[in-house]
């Protein structure tokens, strides 16, 4: 029990006003002669015993009176946990379990975390001189606390120095390392004090409830202290922003994306006119209000053209509630770069459609595409300085001259990509001499599987069986997509050498056809990368240009050529997981820095992968490499557990009942509750002993 | 306001005057009484029978129905009555304007003036302090001075002993006398009352008057208050809002008790107030007797 004016109580000194007033009161009775004596004696007799119990009941109920008006006006509050210390039968060993859950950041102006860092110091403050007791902050992976002590210093820095995570906290289990943390104490006594908000993500109650070992060994349930510091709110409104979906706009260019994100409303009111950012940085790149139901979704697209290619970190925001954390969601965007490519046609031709380069050229430079096609026959095309550009085709092309090669070796060297598909004109052995350090692998013969004029070409003719779908290249031709690659019919096609296992850096084949022969082979080459495709890209192999995965296939080659298609896999981080990082092999790592510039432990794995964090914040996760450079190709995301953001709270009557009713000895709540009204108790008390009073005085 | 209420009375001094008033009330309220007086009076006529006295035999009747009728009377004889005063301590406790022994001495008076004045014989006996001081039964009107005489120079003090003034009674009274006792009959012993109404056993006509003060009747008080016994020594503290009700339920019993017996012995019984009229106390114990012949 605490007093909000404790100076009061000096006034039930006052209380002992009626004994002092019957020892020390001397007023004379008057005298007064009287005739029939005998009856005044007689009823004094016969009323004597009644009025010493009427003296006794008045002299209780003026006292009652005289305490009872200054502890009403020194506002006494009623602390539920001071009672559920004293119900206790003796001393009881007490394991504080403070939620450091993402909800306790709720926040009204003071936040739930601060006000249960308030209510775990109080419980340390109420518990008995006697009382061992151990503090565990409770997170998502939470670790068994201290042995039960009495350095109350101890426990009070545990609780200062403790701090809210972005996770959920996983009370149900914490419980329970608690209880068992408890029976290290030889105390028969057990008690449980939970400060959290109860929310319902924050307890497995289909779990049994924790139990310590009793005194004979069996199981017993211990005292439960419920501190419910929300327990002042109805309940905890909150929005949040869900998840978030980033795919390219082509319609809207070249680097346009479209961000589609859902907002839910874990609250009980409509939201309206929310707010909806991207930001990249301190730029806003577009905005838009979104109106979600009451515990209703909403679904939000914008879309954004971003002004140049890189990796691009960024967020989604909200206009902030009281849990802000969740009203923002950052990203990691490879936007691809303006890419140059020269497209050296081999077999050139006045009609267009048979022209070798005229399917490529369509594809390369098709509205959305970032490619900038420049189309030369080879003998203009290869003597083009190719460091102006960053990816070069050869096109059925005789095979270069000796210095053609060199350059176009160096040109790979240092980073270039190099697309070769064959046709009519590529003679195998001039290829293999010459460019035989950047093929993939060694050209052998052209194979033909039908006549292209023949009746039954379309049957004979091969198609793609085997297609690396896990590669980059070929990860947009899942499912329905994959009938335009399958589809294609090939008449002939190079068939090339076996892998040679000296060559530095190797090929690997991505797709072959019904015969097993390669299809696409790729290889690094120094900085830049190589692609064979085995057939021809106009009609006279093939007629794989005519078909609808044409198109998206060659801008992926030019993509994955020139490296702005990430091979990485997409990194879904989601805070308290761990990441795994896969660098290509030119890259490093060697630190990740978190968003608050604190550095992730980095563990590497045997597959040259390495697994970071696991992440504590949501945010950007910035990676860095050799010398501490940034390879932003590798940031990442981390995003908070959408569950966290409900903030649906447990009833008590339920926590109650599962922890058993005999065992939950009170519920208390953080202090701006208004207190139980102990003080108008105390006055309906005074007023109801006033009336007796004067009841009795009367009689 | 009346010359009969206690007030006014209280403030004529000295018992003859009082009495004297109370008196001229008690006549001026009689003339519309039917009773007619207690003296030798005729009262009706009887058929002559043999063994009747001759010389009550009416010849103004034979001379006119030619019958003989005898007269007869109401009383033969003359009237003794004595008055018992009680002049105990605790007849001169007042409340009000006249104390209990005032209004004895009062009644007494004005009864003697009536007895007096229609020739019956009239005597005092007054209890003082255990003892008596008796003025003999006599008719003649000089023998009304001695007894205001007496009730004038009567003071209270003493013990109450009705058990004495009884004894004392019977000794020296003659049989068929009229006794009426003027008391607050606070005599703690029990018999002391009975053998007052013994005396009625003993062919006296017994009236008593009971005198009770309106303090005595709704026990009026508030502060604590020292009660001390006007016959004795005792004495008590006692808060008067805490015993009230036992004590009017006491006291009430007492007067119940007293009624009750008196009624039982056939004696009348008045309870008489200090506060109220005295003309109207004996006009209404006058009236009943009246009644009752």
């Amino acid at each position: 029990m605490t007093f909000g004016n404790p100076w009061f109580l000096l006034g039930a000194l006052g209380a002992f006003i009626p004994l002092l007033v019957h020892l020390f009161d001397r007023r004379r009775p008057r005298p007064h002669p009287f005739g029939p004596m005998a009856f005044v004696l007689r009823s004094q007799k016969r009323t004597a015993s009644r009025l010493k119990l009427k003296r006794l009941l008045l002299y209780a109920l003026r006292t009652l009176i005289l305490l009872a008006i200054p502890f009403a006006l020194a506002k006494p509050e009623w602390r539920n946990d001071a009672q559920a210390a004293t119900v206790t039968h003796g001393p009881a060993a007490t394991a504080i379990i403070l939620d450091a859950s993402l909800s306790m950041r709720w926040s009204d102006g003071t936040p739930l975390f601060e006000q249960g860092r308030d209510e775990a110091r109080d419980a340390l403050k109420d518990l008995l001189p006697e009382e061992p007791a151990t503090v565990l902050v409770c997170t998502d992976t939470p670790a068994p606390p201290p042995t039960p002590g009495f350095d109350r210093a101890r426990l009070r820095a545990l609780v200062d120095e403790a701090r809210p995570t972005y996770a959920g906290a996983d009370l149900s289990r914490c419980l329970e390392l608690a209880a068992r943390t408890l029976e290290e104490s030889p105390l028969a006594g057990k008690r449980l004090v939970v400060v959290s908000d109860m929310t319902a993500s924050a307890f497995r109650l289909e779990s049994p409830p924790p139990t310590v070992k009793g005194p004979t060994g069996t199981p017993v349930k211990p005292e439960v202290v419920l501190r419910d510091v929300a327990r002042s709110r109805e309940a905890l409104d909150n929005h949040a922003l869900v998840d978030l979906k980033v795919e390219p706009a082509l319609q809207a260019g070249p680097r346009a994306f479209q961000f589609t994100f859902t907002v839910r409303n874990f609250g009980m009111k409509p939201v309206k006119d929310l707010e909806a950012l991207v930001r990249v940085g301190e730029a806003t790149l577009a905005k838009g209000f979104v109106d979600v139901p009451a515990g209703g979704t909403t679904q939000k697209a914008l879309t954004v053209r971003f002004p140049q290619g890189g990796t691009v970190a960024g967020a989604v925001t909200l206009a902030p509630d009281a849990l802000g954390e969740d009203d923002r969601r950052a990203f990691v965007l490879p936007v691809p770069r303006a890419l140059k490519a020269l497209v050296v046609n081999g077999a050139p031709h006045a009609t267009r459609y048979r022209d070798e380069a005229f399917f490529v050229d369509a594809a390369l430079t098709s509205p959305g595409s970032p490619v900038e096609a420049v189309v030369r026959d080879a003998e203009v095309g290869l003597r083009e300085d190719f460091s102006a550009y960053d990816l070069v085709l050869l096109l059925n092309v005789a095979a270069p001259t000796e210095d053609e090669a060199q350059k176009l070796t160096a040109f790979v060297q240092a980073g270039g990509g190099l697309f070769i598909s064959m046709g009519d004109r590529v003679d195998p052995e001039a290829y293999n001499q010459r460019l035989g350090a950047l093929l993939p692998r060694a050209l052998r013969l052209v194979r033909t599987s039908a006549e292209r004029e023949s009746p039954d070409a379309d049957t004979k003719a091969t198609r793609l069986a085997q297609v690396k779908q896990e590669h980059p290249l070929f990860a947009p031709f899942t499912g329905s997509a994959e009938e335009g690659l399958v589809g294609a019919r090939f008449y002939r096609y190079m068939l090339l050498e076996a892998d040679n296992p000296a060559a530095a850096g190797g090929s690997q084949v991505l797709a072959t056809y019904e015969d097993g022969a390669p299809a696409v082979a790729v290889a690094r080459k120094g900085k830049g990368r190589v692609a064979l495709f085995t057939s021809t890209v106009d009609r006279d192999w093939s007629d794989f240009s005519i078909r609808t995965s044409f198109l998206p296939l060659m801008q992926r080659f030019a993509a994955y050529l020139t490296g702005s298609l990430d091979e990485h896999e997409a990194v879904h981080a989601r805070v308290g997981e761990a990441v795994t990082l896969r660098p290509d092999g030119a890259q490093k790592v060697t630190a990740v820095r978190a968003p608050d510039g604190s550095e992730l432990p980095l563990k590497a794995q045997p597959d040259s992968s390495f697994v970071v964090g696991p992440v504590r914040e949501p945010g950007v996760y910035r990676v860095l490499g050799a010398d501490s450079k940034p390879v932003p190709a590798l940031d990442f995301a981390a995003t908070l557990d959408p569950a966290e953001s409900d903030l649906t709270r447990v009833p008590p009557e339920t926590l109650t009942a599962y922890f058993g009713e005999d065992t939950v000895k009170a519920s208390t709540g953080d202090t701006n509750k208004p207190a139980v009204p102990l003080w108008t108790w105390l006055i309906l008390t005074a007023c109801l002993a006033f009336f007796l009073e004067g009841t009795l005085l009367r009689k | 306001m009346s010359l009969l209420d206690a007030q006014t009375l209280s403030r004529l001094q000295g018992v003859k005057l009082r009495a004297r008033a109370v008196m001229e009330g008690v006549l001026s309220g009689l003339h519309k009484s039917p009773h007619q007086g207690q003296s030798v009076e005729f009262a009706e006529h009887k058929e002559y029978a043999p063994g009747d006295e001759l010389r009550h035999l009416d010849w103004k009747a034979y001379g006119k129905f030619d019958k003989y009728y005898v007269k007869r009377f109401e009383h033969e004889t003359n009237l003794r009555a004595v008055m018992v005063v009680d002049a105990s301590a605790s007849m001169g406790y007042r409340s009000g304007a006249l104390s209990k022994l005032e209004v004895a001495t009062t009644l007494a008076g004005a009864l003697s003036y009536l007895l007096v004045r229609q020739q019956d014989a009239a005597g005092l006996s007054l209890m003082v302090g255990g003892a008596f001081r008796d003025v003999p039964p006599r008719a003649s009107a000089g023998h009304l001075n001695v007894l205001l005489d007496a009730l004038e120079h009567a003071s209270a003090e003493g013990p109450t002993d009705l058990g004495s003034a009884a004894d004392h009674l019977a000794e020296v009274l003659p049989r068929r006398s009229t006794v009426i006792v003027l008391s607050d009959l606070l005599d703690e012993r029990q018999e002391a009352l009975k053998r007052v109404l013994a005396l009625r056993q003993r062919k006296n006509d017994v009236a008593v008057f009971h005198l009770v003060d309106p303090a005595e009747l709704t026990f009026p008080f508030d502060d604590p208050t020292l009660f001390l016994d006007m016959e004795g020594e005792g004495r008590i503290e006692v808060n008067p809002r805490e015993i009230k009700q036992s004590y009017l339920e006491e006291f009430g019993a007492f007067l119940a008790d007293v009624k009750a017996r008196c009624a039982e012995a056939d004696v009348d019984y008045e309870l008489v107030r200090t506060d109220e009229r005295l003309d109207d106390v004996l006009l209404r114990f006058l009236s009943r007797r009246g009644r009752r012949r």
